[in-house]
This record gives C-alpha cells, sequence and structure tokens, in this order.
C-alpha cells in the first residue's frame, strides 16, 4: 500500500496531517485527519476559582477567545444560579456578533474564500489573500482589512480587550457602554451591513455565476449527508448566543431539540485508535462508522449545520439570503460541504444586521448589567462559535471552585464528518496514484470548509511543529525541509 | 524610534509560553517610554494590529527547529524566513498579512521585524502554566537577547545582571 501525506497543509498547520491510503490500482482506499489533542484542562482547571474560568478558557485557543468567555460566562451564570439583566444579555451578544464578524470576514477573505476566488486550481503561492485582492481588487482588500478591524473594535470596546475579553461575570458583565461608544459602534456596523452585503454579491459573481464552480459545490465528493445542528431562537431562527439545541435531519426536518443540559443524553463519543479527537454522534442514531445518511449519528455544527439546523434567520436581509440559498442549492437540507462558505456570510450579514438592532436598542447604555449570584453548583453554557456549538460544563464546590470542568469544542462535533469529507474528495480526485497540488488541494477544500480550529493551540510566529517543517532559510539549505512550499 | 517587544505564546501552554516568561522578566529591566513591552496570544492578523506604528518588533517565541538543542536560544530576521506557517488553521501567517499590508501602501509597518527564538523539545500538548528545566534555564538568555537587540548593552548599563536569573 502506498501512502501519500499532506503535510503541513497549507493553511492548516501544526498539529493536522493528512494522510491518504492509496490501494493497489492507486485508488484511495482511505483517509485520515490526524489531530493530537491539548489534553489536561480539566486537572488544570480542578481547584481554581471558577470566576477566572472565561478568562483562562479564552486562553485555550488564540481563535475563539471570546467564543470560549461567553460559553464559560454562561456556565458560570448557570453554575451560580444567576439569571443576568436583559441589558447585560444584550451587550454580551453584541459583542459577540462583533467576534463573529471579524471571524468569518477573516475566513472568506484570507482563508476559504482564495480557494473560490483564486480558484480551485491555482498554485497554491496564490490562493491566499493577496491572491483575491489580485482579482478583486486593492480597494477590496482595504475594505476586507478595514471591515475585520471594525469586528475586532466592538468586541475590544465592550470585552476590554479586544483578543482575550474581560468583561463577562456570572450573573452578567463588568462594563457598560457610553454614548460615544455606541455612536462609534452604530458607525461600524452600518457600515458591515454594507460590507456583508458586498461579500455576498461579491461570492454570486465570482462563484455562483462560475459554473465549474457551481459544480464542483454540488458534486458527490463534496457532498454529506450528515444531521445538523446548531442553536435556535424561540422561532427556529440561527442565533449565536442563546437558545436550543436543534438537530435536523437530511432533509431537514426536525429531529430533536434540547437543552444543554440534556448534551449528555443526546450525544455521545467515539473513539478511534489513530485520533486523539473524540468523534460525537447522536446516540439514538448510533455510530455507525465514518458513514453519512438517516442510520448513522453522525451531524456537522458551523454555517452550514446552523443554518441547516434553523428555519431561518432573525434578521431582515440575511433571511431573505438564507432563502435564497436554498432556492438556489436545491431545498433543504444543503448537504454540500462547500456551501459552507456561502453559509458563513449569510450569517456574516445576520451577525451586522443583528449588530445593529442590538446598538440601537434604548437599553444598551442601561447601568443595570449585573445580578447578584447565587450559591454555587453545576453549570452548562452553550454559544454558537464561528466554527460551531462549543459547550462548556463546570461543576463547583461549595467554596465556588472548580471540581470538574468540561469542553465540548466545535471541532469535536465536525470531527466525524470532517475525516468523511476529506476521504470523499480525495476518493473523487485522486486515481490511479494520479496526484499534483491542485488536486491536493481540493482535498484541502473539503476540510478548509469546516473552518477547523484543532489543538486549540495559539499563535503563528515560529513556534512549536510548525517551524520544524514549514520555515526554510533562503540561504540555508538545511531548511528547505519544508514538506510543500507555499 | 518606538520599539514594541511581544512575548508571543500561550502562558498556560507550558513551554509555549515561553515568550510571555521572557517579556515578564524583561519588564523589570526596561523603563524606557519609547519601547512597550506586551504578551501575543495571538496570531498573523492580530499580530500586525499589535506591531502597527512601531520603527521595530521584537518577537520572543517558542520555536523548534532541527539541529538545535532544546534551551538554545536563536536570533532571526523575520525576513529570514521565506515561508512561515500559522500554528492555527484560523489565521494567516505574519509574514501573509504583512505582504497585505505593504501591498496597500500601508507605510506603519516596523522597517525591522526580529525573531528571538527560544527552541523546544517538544511542542507541549498538556496544559500548565510552568516551564521545562531547560527552557527555563533558557529565559534569561533570552532576555539578555532582547536586551541587546534594544541596544542596551548590559555590561555598561544601569541593568544588573543579577537579576537576570
Amino acid at each position: 500500500m502506498k501512502t501519500i501525506t499532506i503535510d503541513p497543509i497549507t493553511r492548516l498547520e501544526g498539529h493536522g496531517k493528512i494522510s491518504i491510503f492509496l490501494d493497489a490500482q492507486g485508488d484511495v482506499a482511505n483517509a485520515y485527519l490526524q489531530i493530537p489533542e491539548l489534553r489536561g484542562f480539566e486537572r488544570f482547571s480542578q481547584g481554581r476559582r471558577a470566576e477566572d474560568m472565561p478568562q483562562i478558557t479564552s486562553r485555550i485557543c488564540g481563535v475563539c477567545p471570546v467564543a470560549h468567555h461567553f460559553a464559560a460566562t454562561k456556565a458560570l451564570d448557570d453554575a451560580f444560579n444567576v439569571d443576568p439583566p436583559s441589558a447585560a444579555k444584550k451587550l454580551r451578544e453584541l459583542m459577540y456578533c462583533g467576534y463573529i464578524i471579524y471571524d468569518h470576514i477573516l475566513h472568506f477573505y484570507y482563508l476559504g474564500g482564495p480557494d473560490f476566488v483564486v480558484g480551485p486550481n491555482a498554485p497554491p503561492a496564490q490562493r491566499n489573500i493577496l491572491g483575491v485582492i489580485e482579482k478583486a481588487g486593492l480597494e477590496i482588500g482595504k475594505e476586507v482589512i478595514k471591515h475585520r478591524a471594525y469586528g475586532q473594535k466592538i468586541t475590544g470596546i465592550l470585552g476590554g480587550k479586544a483578543t482575550h475579553p474581560v468583561c463577562g461575570l456570572p450573573g452578567g458583565v463588568s462594563k457598560g457602554l457610553n454614548k460615544d461608544e455606541v455612536k462609534d459602534i452604530e458607525t461600524m456596523t452600518k457600515s458591515c451591513v454594507e460590507f456583508a452585503k458586498f461579500s455576498l454579491k461579491l461570492f454570486d459573481d465570482i462563484v455562483l455565476k462560475n459554473k465549474d464552480y457551481l459544480d464542483i459545490i454540488l458534486s458527490d465528493p463534496y457532498t454529506l449527508k450528515t444531521y445538523n445542528m446548531g442553536l435556535v431562537d424561540k422561532d427556529n431562527k440561527v442565533n449565536f448566543y442563546e437558545g436550543m439545541i436543534r438537530v435536523t435531519d437530511q432533509k431537514g426536518k426536525e429531529h430533536i431539540k434540547f437543552d444543554v443540559k440534556d448534551y449528555y443524553k443526546i450525544v455521545a463519543e467515539h473513539v478511534e485508535e489513530w485520533s486523539y479527537i473524540k468523534f460525537t454522534y447522536l446516540k439514538d442514531i448510533g455510530w455507525k462508522g465514518f458513514k453519512d445518511g438517516k442510520d448513522s449519528g453522525i451531524y456537522r455544527v458551523g454555517p452550514l449545520g446552523r443554518l441547516n439546523a434553523a428555519e431561518g434567520m432573525a434578521t431582515l436581509l440575511a433571511d431573505k439570503e438564507y432563502k435564497r440559498f436554498y432556492e438556489t442549492l436545491g431545498g433543504k437540507a444543503v448537504n454540500s460541504t462547500l456551501a459552507f462558505h456561502w453559509a458563513r456570510l449569510i450569517e456574516l450579514l445576520y451577525a451586522t444586521e443583528r449588530a445593529t438592532e442590538l446598538i440601537k436598542d434604548p437599553e444598551i447604555t442601561s447601568t443595570k448589567i449585573r445580578n447578584p449570584v447565587g450559591e454555587p453548583g453545576e453549570g452548562f453554557g452553550v454559544v454558537e462559535a464561528a466554527r460551531g456549538t462549543l459547550i462548556h460544563h463546570y461543576k463547583l464546590d461549595k467554596n465556588g471552585l472548580i471540581d470538574k470542568a468540561n469542553l465540548i469544542v466545535a471541532t469535536t462535533n465536525n470531527a466525524g464528518a470532517i475525516n468523511m469529507s476529506i476521504r470523499d474528495a480525495a476518493k473523487g480526485i485522486i486515481k490511479k496514484g494520479k496526484v499534483n497540488d491542485g488536486l491536493l488541494n481540493m482535498v484541502e477544500m473539503a476540510f478548509r470548509a469546516y473552518d477547523p480550529c484543532f489543538a486549540c493551540a495559539t499563535h503563528t510566529l515560529p513556534g512549536g511543529m510548525p517551524l520544524e517543517v514549514n520555515i526554510y532559510d533562503k540561504n540555508k539549505k538545511l531548511y528547505k525541509s519544508v514538506k510543500r512550499n507555499i | 524610534m518606538k520599539t514594541i517587544v511581544l512575548g508571543v505564546g500561550n502562558p498556560i501552554l507550558r513551554d509555549d509560553g515561553v515568550g510571555v516568561h521572557v517579556v515578564k522578566q524583561l519588564k523589570q529591566h526596561i523603563n524606557d517610554p519609547n519601547v512597550t513591552i506586551d504578551e501575543a496570544l495571538t496570531g498573523g492578523m492580530n499580530l500586525l494590529d499589535m506591531i502597527w506604528g512601531y520603527d521595530k518588533a521584537i518577537l520572543i517565541d517558542a520555536i523548534k527547529i532541527k539541529h538545535a538543542q532544546p534551551g538554545e536560544v536563536k536570533r532571526f530576521l523575520l525576513s529570514d524566513f521565506s515561508s512561515i506557517h500559522s500554528y492555527n488553521p484560523h489565521d494567516v501567517t505574519l509574514l501573509e498579512a504583512l505582504r497585505l499590508a505593504e501591498k496597500l501602501g500601508e507605510d506603519k509597518i516596523p522597517h525591522e521585524i526580529v525573531v528571538i527564538g527560544v527552541v523546544l523539545e517538544e511542542m507541549p500538548l498538556e496544559f500548565g502554566e510552568h516551564l521545562s528545566p531547560m527552557v527555563a534555564a533558557a529565559v534569561p538568555k533570552a532576555v539578555e537577547m532582547a536586551l541587546s537587540e534594544l541596544g542596551k548593552n548590559l555590561n555598561k548599563s544601569r541593568w544588573n545582571k543579577d537579576k537576570l536569573t
């Protein structure tokens, strides 16, 4: 058996490594994404003050600090038996919108989008933001930077710090908004709405009007008929910050809707010896291996999972786009993995519209932003991280110290589906051992769509394993041990 | 000339956080309005935001390279790297971020970006706040290198070398 290893993966560096196993004919027998998971969080947390968890958990990951911050804060609300005042909830949600805005912009323009905007067969060196600007124009580059920064600024104003917020407290938030800040944020959210509309138009022009791309999106290797999961509000509309967790089937029909407290009753974890990541699945359907379909308990989360798990968007323009999404892609559920990108932009529009609503809400300047906490106990917190459902679960002792902590992160929820998508893309694309860089990219596209966030590691600069394989010095051949140049 | 020194890394991921340990010590030796010292638990785009507007940036980080012993401290220019991969999947590299800024005609990018790397044995996979002995022993070396990078020659200066332990 011949093994092709893609390592490192362009834009999915560090711990992720894909191994594709070929059979004697040179066709794909199997494909795995191997991810060592960070360990020891429970032990690390034990005995710490519960109110430190929003800060500690925001340091787990350099990618989703805001999501961890609020999953933790909400778990503490629950553990201390306190319901935050309505203004505090609105402030949290507004800040959350800022995070979704910058996170989704980053993914579309810098990470996932280049595959489409520049083209799936373009050399890896061009499939990046610079390539996007080459194609779409310098002005667009400036707009991208500006609006990503707006998302960060909104988060920073509300959170105290843009990257690692310090505002979430059990029972509320530590900081409200003054009139000047409201004005600043309002200007930014308005501009963000326009930018989100523009981004959807760009997607229309460059992707949807290109038959080749549309064919790829709808092709078999990029189709996975799994269940879908996401938070919804009382009207079953997508909600990032609160609601019930809804699961729908391959046709978009509700399978189950539950409170996060019941998570362990609904979802179980499967272990594979080659992966540190546990694969979650719906308990009532069961684990049937890496298979899709009604009889397999695997489900997807993230932008596509959320849209499929809901019945619409709670804001006007995003809801219109939601309807167009299903009309264009053949009704519910959309099972095309690459439709994640479009779904992400619809969510971007929703987040900008929702932020605009919230900042106009008279209550947003209220000073009643915290309620007193009760006795410590057990708590669950759920939010929709940009890349999917994120759950924190804590047990506190009588002194308010952490006794047990468990986190279920988005990429764990998506792990089964990501592996299948990689396998299917490889099967459809690599035949008789014929592999070139463009083909490998098609495999990468399969998982990049999920915007996965693996070991929840943190930084970019020389650090950790990627340097070992990725850096090379122009002058020293020694460093050219890179396995793949980008 | 305005300089920023950033300790890059995750303070709760053992040796990965060595950059943060280094800048914490460095802070005790520097009191200069033209030098900013900060921690950065973040990647490419945010790093660019942080070094924006400075003339020089010194980034101190954990590093894993071949043909180097754990605990060694190495100095690079960012321009030495023709390719740096983002550690985390949801970010661009600092190089990519910088190239973008240059392309857009931004002139607030530092003229010089120096990387001081502390060589790790293994990338930590378990949470913890403490450094391994070899990496901990490298912290004073990295502090010293950062100080000399800042043009503060320890032997002649008011900084007491004894403090660097």
